[in-house]
């Protein structure tokens, strides 16, 4: 029997406009292997192009291409096709969602060492390549599907694709996978939750574009012109030329037109000047502007260290720019999965960009104690409070600087009711231990408690040995009117009436050791007064109790906002409308 | 010289869902009369569907001509929305009615101004002058989205036809707002033309009018988008940020008229059974997500469309009339980010209320400033005017029914409140307010 995990797929490394020479730039991407039926439709993603604008569904392709015989490798039916037949097939452009889409969740399920499940009950995710004539894409967990649209070229010429942009796809089907890991980051809170998913789906697009080397060594050819064939001078290395000409350039041939769609995440990132006010002044308070300086922070952090390996590569006088974009690729695929393993550290709601500091810093610290090659953790403490973003733990003794901290050594947790082999994988045996740990875990009696996830994961410890950790997290929900909160210690916004029934939430990630201790314990109290204070002050402002707000959470919604927020932006310090 | 008038006379018309005022200014020797909107989308409840009594719009037509004995002084229309010019449009005869009244003054905002540069979306086409952001460009440019809105609400008002696309109730508003958004090319020409035979005011937030004598007229928007610039948040007044909300509307524009050409199944509601199983309830999902989206894109332009209405302040001595169109936050942010206009807005005397009493187009920080509300018996108790019907715009579950009923208890517990539904349906409601002297 042979043994086949992997498959390689042609796709296009950025989008239709970006270009390699004379032809599209392209790269062969590495997914999962599979018994593919037609559609695709695989184990995890079902194709299905059914266009709602022009209500037609098309019958996808026979799986041909695809060997019925699971001891071959499935050939990669693009690697060969001319521009001209990549940009003229439906069967392509379907192919290229299915691949991308599979990647990303093959990322996530690399970095973090598991399985992972889309928020809704399905195992497959359905896809829809050509959704409707709109300049829109986005995820929808209702419809347990993502959406990519197409639209004309402003000179009518063309018909722009979403799913044939690299980074849309990969964008859209992180608010999947981010769903699926953190189901309440969706819910009504701070500006900076609302920013946290769009700011995490534009990193992990970011770095997975930046992680292919054939975009990277683009990136390098418009930053550092080679001198002499295949050389780059070493005296041209620069953050600024890498930046304003390298990636800013990048940027600026991606196609305009799917700016109206996604924005300039890319751009905005590179060209976000660091201050430390952008988070507190309020000029941010719009989710997309603010998930811009998460993005900003991590995209500046991998450029320093990039150029730091550059200038620990080549000779006196030049470097080699194969090598150059090796580098840069490896470093993005490196920081892109702990980018993804920090999820598990983060607290399941009311997320801070803060908290994502801490998160990045402790998953570092664990998978890679010493950090010789990049000291990725010292580039991103300083680039993250360059833009503002201070960690929420200051870190212990000896410990990493602003990491998390372990569960103070006080606090007594009773293991001896519970078997730990089932609290691996039962939520109701971890709900027994939460519950019986009620005082330790400080839970608010009076609030909904329920175990969100509960799943084993594993890494490469220190030793070279294998470490199986648990993941667990719960999540605790108090419905109150608004005359209640006084009693808990929460201010009631002025004005708001007293018959106002609000939602408070709270919720922890319990790392669990090999012995089935725990480990961490990050997470948000439902009784942190201060922080809900905080949060009903700005969703009272805000309109986020006005009628119907609720439903402009959806991403389509979400996408449709950012694109016309030049409008809306007037009204950034009035309450939108007459709130009763 | 005239003497300023000693009262006005206010006859709300009741158009159903729409717009109508005839603002009758009580002179010692003589009467001058201002017509601000004259449009709807929806005939009023007591209205049969036939027979000589149906054509509700050609009687108020006729009314106007009446009350104001062939003369019509001003003419002002505060927004392209049909709800508030479609009387104006001469093909239905209406308008004509109007335009031998030889109005001496037509009001508009500055986006109608035919003068106007309008751009249409290009490749090339940009927002900077020599490497700066011109406000001109940007300005051509906003008026070249309000027409791609246009465009798009035809071809959401097209699609609405297609029975399968969604529910009835989401059908219902599609249609609607789509229908109200049209371009309404008659009445927009017939404005136009009795603009031209008087003269045409295309105004902006700032400016003061001297149409009638003794009555002090104050421009509070639609701002400029120089001046809506002026007070957007920082990262806002990025003129890419401009450019994406243009290139928005300009594809959707685009994408609307030229879907891919169908292929494969037309699985048609009652053949959704060509599909292969496994598909069915996928489709159906996205036929959902697609009406609803395209809800969302109308409601949007709705409110841009709303956001260009004219805000006007009458004054006559210390009374004070405040006519806002539709206008919503948008437009109002502008008025109320200058204090010395807030100082005028606090004693306001008699407020219409603003689009049908819908829930965003009486901002709190608007209603919030005046002083004169208070309970029944109050001196000099704040009126309230609102033309509306009830069950055409907005949906109770979602809290955006229009009126929403909410501002109406808090406009009939604050103010004397004059609906033009009610229990009993009139042609016409009138108000007087009496200047003292």
């Amino acid at each position: 029997m042979t043994y086949r995990p992997t498959r390689k797929l042609t796709v296009l490394a950025l989008d239709p406009s970006v270009k390699d020479g004379k032809r599209i730039l392209r790269t062969q991407i590495e997914v999962p292997n599979e018994l593919l039926e037609a559609g695709p439709r695989g184990y995890r993603v079902f194709v299905v192009d059914y266009d709602s604008s022009a209500d037609s569904y098309r019958k996808p392709a026979p799986a041909r291409r695809t060997s019925r015989n699971p001891t071959r490798v499935p050939v990669d039916p693009f690697q060969d096709a001319t521009d001209t037949e990549l940009l003229g097939s439906y069967e392509f452009r379907a192919f290229m969602t299915y691949g991308i889409v599979m990647k990303t969740l093959a990322q996530f399920e690399f970095a973090l060492g598991r399985r992972l499940s889309w928020s809704f009950g399905s195992h497959q995710i359905q896809v829809s390549p050509h959704a409707f004539a709109d300049a829109n894409a986005f995820y929808s967990d209702r419809a347990q599907g993502l959406f990519f649209g197409y639209f004309p070229s402003s000179d009518g010429k063309r018909t722009i694709y979403t799913c044939l942009s690299h980074e849309i796809v990969a964008h859209e089907t992180t608010h999947a996978l981010l769903d699926g890991l953190r189901e309440r980051y969706t819910d009504p809170s701070s500006p900076q939750q609302a920013g946290f998913h769009e700011g995490f789906a534009d990193i992990v697009a970011l770095l997975s574009i930046l992680s292919a080397q054939s975009i990277v060594a683009k990136v390098i050819d418009l930053g550092l012109p080679a001198a002499r064939r295949g050389l780059i001078r070493r005296a041209s290395v620069s953050l600024a030329a890498l930046k304003n000409s390298g990636l800013l350039g990048l940027a600026q041939e991606m196609g305009s037109e799917l700016a109206g769609v996604h924005g300039h995440a890319l751009r905005r990132s590179v060209s976000l000047p660091p201050s430390k006010d952008y988070l507190t002044s309020g000029s941010c308070d719009e989710p997309h502007a603010c998930g811009e300086v998460l993005v900003a922070a991590v995209l500046n952090a991998y450029l320093t260290i990039w150029v730091d390996r550059l200038r620990d590569i080549g000779d006196g006088t030049h470097l080699d720019r194969k090598r150059a974009a090796e580098e840069g690729a490896e470093l993005a695929d490196h920081l892109l999965n702990v980018c993804i393993r920090a999820i598990d550290y983060c607290p399941p709601t009311d997320i801070e960009f803060s908290d994502f500091a801490s998160a990045l810093l402790t998953v570092d610290a664990e998978l890679n104690p010493a950090d010789a090659k990049y000291a990725l953790r010292e580039h991103l403490l300083s680039a993250f409070t360059s833009y503002g973003i201070f960690p929420t733990s200051k870190g212990g003794a000896e410990r990493q600087k602003g990491s998390w901290d372990p569960p103070p050594e006080k606090s007594v947790f009773l293991y001896d009711r519970t078997h730990f082999e089932n609290m691996k994988s039962d939520p109701d045996e971890l709900f027994r231990f939460l519950w019986e740990n009620r005082v330790a875990f400080k839970l608010q009696n009076d609030a909904h408690t329920r175990v969100l996830s509960v799943r084993p994961c594993t890494r490469i410890g220190r030793d070279g040995f294998t470490l199986r950790e648990t993941v667990a997290e719960y999540h605790q929900q108090l419905k109150l009117y608004a005359r209640e909160l006084s009693r808990l210690g929460i201010r009631r916004p002025p004005d708001m009436p007293p018959e106002t029934e609000v939602i408070l939430y709270g919720g922890n990630a319990v790392i669990f050791d090999e012995y089935g201790h725990i480990k961490y314990n990050i997470g948000k109290s439902i009784m942190d007064t201060t922080r809900q204070s905080a949060r009903l002050a700005y969703l009272w402002d805000h309109g986020g109790f006005a009628p119907g707000a609720g439903k402009d959470r959806a991403f389509s919604r979400l996408h449709v906002r950012r694109a016309t927020d030049w409008y809306r932006s007037v009204a950034g310090n009035y309450s939108p409308e007459y709130q009763e | 010289m005239a003497a300023a008038p000693t009262s006005v006379t206010i006859r709300m018309y009741n158009v159903g869902f729409g717009d109508c005022f005839l603002l009758t200014f009580n002179y010692p020797r003589t009467a001058r009369h201002m017509l601000v909107d004259y449009g709807s989308t929806s005939a009023p409840k007591h209205v049969p569907k036939t027979g000589k009594n149906s054509n509700y719009m050609e009687r108020v037509a006729k009314d106007i001509e009446a009350v104001c004995e062939g003369k019509l002084d001003v003419v002002v229309a505060t927004h392209r929305h049909r709800d508030h010019i479609s009387g104006f449009s001469t093909a239905a005869g209406t308008g004509k009615i109007i335009a031998s009244l030889k109005p001496r003054y037509v009001i508009q905002p500055w986006t109608e101004d035919p003068r106007a540069k309008v751009n249409a979306m290009s490749a090339t086409a940009s927002v900077y002058t020599s490497g700066k952001a011109d406000p001109k460009q940007m300005t051509a440019h906003f008026l070249g989205s309000l027409q791609d809105m246009h465009s798009v609400a035809e071809s959401i008002t097209r699609l609405a036809a297609r029975q399968d696309l969604a529910g009835s109730q989401t059908l219902k508003q599609l249609h609607f707002l789509g229908e109200d958004n049209i371009k309404n090319a008659s009445a927009v020409r017939n404005l136009m033309e009795m603009g031209r035979r008087g003269k045409a005011y295309y105004v902006s937030a700032g400016m003061k009018l001297n149409v009638l004598p003794g009555v002090k007229c104050t421009v509070l928007g639609p701002p400029t988008i120089q001046q809506s610039n002026a007070i957007r948040r920082q990262r806002s007044r990025d003129p890419d940020n401009f450019w994406q909300f243009r290139a928005f509307w300009g594809a959707q524009n685009f994408a609307m008229r030229k879907p891919l050409p169908a292929a494969g199944v037309k699985p048609r509601k009652s053949r959704v059974r060509a599909l292969p199983p496994s598909v069915r309830w996928f489709v159906e999902q996205s036929r959902q997500i697609h009406a609803a989206q395209l809800l969302g894109l109308v409601r949007d332009l709705d409110s841009v469309m709303n956001n260009t209405s004219v805000i006007l302040l009458l004054e006559v001595g210390k009374h004070k009339i405040l006519l806002p169109g539709d206008a919503q936050i948008e437009n109002w942010a502008y008025a109320l980010s200058r204090p010395e206009w807030a100082q005028l807005l606090r004693d306001v005397n008699l407020y219409k209320v603003g689009h049908h009493g819908s829930l965003n187009a009486t901002p709190k920080p608007l209603w919030s400033l005046f002083r004169n509300k208070g309970a029944p018996g109050k001196q000099g108790r704040l009126g309230t005017l609102c033309s509306t019907k009830a069950g055409k715009h907005g949906s109770i579950s979602s809290g955006t029914e229009v009126p929403r009923k909410t501002l109406v208890e808090e406009l009939k517990k604050a103010s004397t409140f004059v609906s033009s539904e009610g229990a009993k349906e009139r042609f016409c409601s009138e108000v007087q307010l009496v200047f003292a002297q």
